[in-house]
């Protein structure tokens, strides 16, 4: 009897003793690493560019002045017009996510939001689904005082021991009524690799 | 005898001398932040400022040696309370070349910012 209690004590602390006590589970060569740290995994377009250029824009533009009175800003989509594929809305999407944050501007439906938006309008007035105290009217919609609108070029050069990216990221801000620029702003990013 | 304890209790003495003492609150040295290795980078003088709202800082940097240095920092923002306001600034690269001193111009992320801590790290 003492044996056998004496070998299920063994066989339970053992148990007990293989058990898995991480958090983690799975293969130890995935990890996850720093949103933040500097990629330079190849010379081209990465996160550390975009994150670099969102802050850079975000924090001129709010710190210039011009949007007093949080106004209302259309945001349109980057013109890429370097030679790589760069999603160009994550861009857009980062400075207004930024812009937002600091409390200094609005932003009207773009364009990408606006079939959306104009669906659930028609969906709430044409529809005759919805309670009529609950319907969003239309002709309400709230129209920019600004649009916001830039471009990405790049110049790459290459030798046979070196490869030289230079990108260019440009933005403005233009008043919709008066058609000026009324705040610019460029950052400049240079990559080099040595082969 | 005498001469071997009088040596030892200056040794004490020094080696007490030699732990740099922290930095005073405000000053230009409380608001860096050395992850690990900073080497041949000196920091200078930092101005502080307020404008449109938003707190700016203007950090001096020298690079110490005769050949070009690279560093890695990025800006804390801190509101009143001391803690940081807003999400975490993304790494930059800063690249100096041999005794060059330059001013790191930085923006903080949020009006509510009103203090600031400069990280950095040499490769």
């Amino acid at each position: 009897m003492f044996a056998r209690f004496s070998m299920l004590a063994v066989v339970a602390l053992l148990a007990s003793g293989c058990s898995n006590t991480s958090p983690v589970l799975g293969s130890k060569n995935i990890s996850y690493g720093d949103t933040k740290a500097v990629e330079t995994v190849t010379n081209e377009f990465g996160s550390t560019d975009l994150q670099m250029i969102a802050e850079s824009m975000t924090r001129s533009l709010a710190q210039s002045g011009i949007l007093q009175g949080r106004p209302v800003v259309q945001v349109y989509d980057v013109k890429n017009k370097t030679s790589e594929y760069i999603d160009t809305r994550e861009i857009t999407t980062s400075i207004k996510t930024q812009l937002m944050k600091t409390g200094t501007a609005r932003f009207a439906s773009d364009n990408t939001d606006m079939q959306s938006q104009v669906d659930q309008l028609k969906l709430q007035n044409q529809s005759g689904l919805y309670k009529k105290s609950t319907v969003s009217k239309t002709g309400n919609m709230v129209a920019a005082k600004y649009r916001l609108e830039g471009s990405i070029s790049s110049i790459v050069k290459r030798s046979s021991d070196y490869k030289d990216v230079f990108y260019k990221f440009s933005l403005q801000l233009v008043d919709v009524e008066s058609g000026l620029a009324e705040w610019m702003d460029e950052k400049e990013i240079r990559k080099t690799t040595e082969r | 005898m005498r001469h071997f304890i009088l040596g030892a209790l200056a040794l004490v003495l020094l080696a007490g001398c030699a732990t740099p003492p922290p930095p005073e609150p405000g000053s230009a040295a409380s608001k860096i932040v050395v992850m690990g290795k900073f080497k041949g980078i000196a920091v200078g003088a930092i101005r502080v400022a307020r404008e449109n709202g938003f707190l700016t800082a203007k950090v001096q940097l020298s690079n110490i040696t005769s050949s070009n240095q690279t560093m890695y920092y990025r800006f804390a923002w801190l509101g009143a309370d001391g803690f940081p306001v807003g999400d975490e600034e993304t790494w930059k690269v800063l690249s100096l070349y041999a005794n060059q001193a330059t001013f790191l111009p930085a923006i903080a992320n949020l009006p509510q910012a009103a203090d600031f801590r400069l990280e950095v790290k040499t490769p």
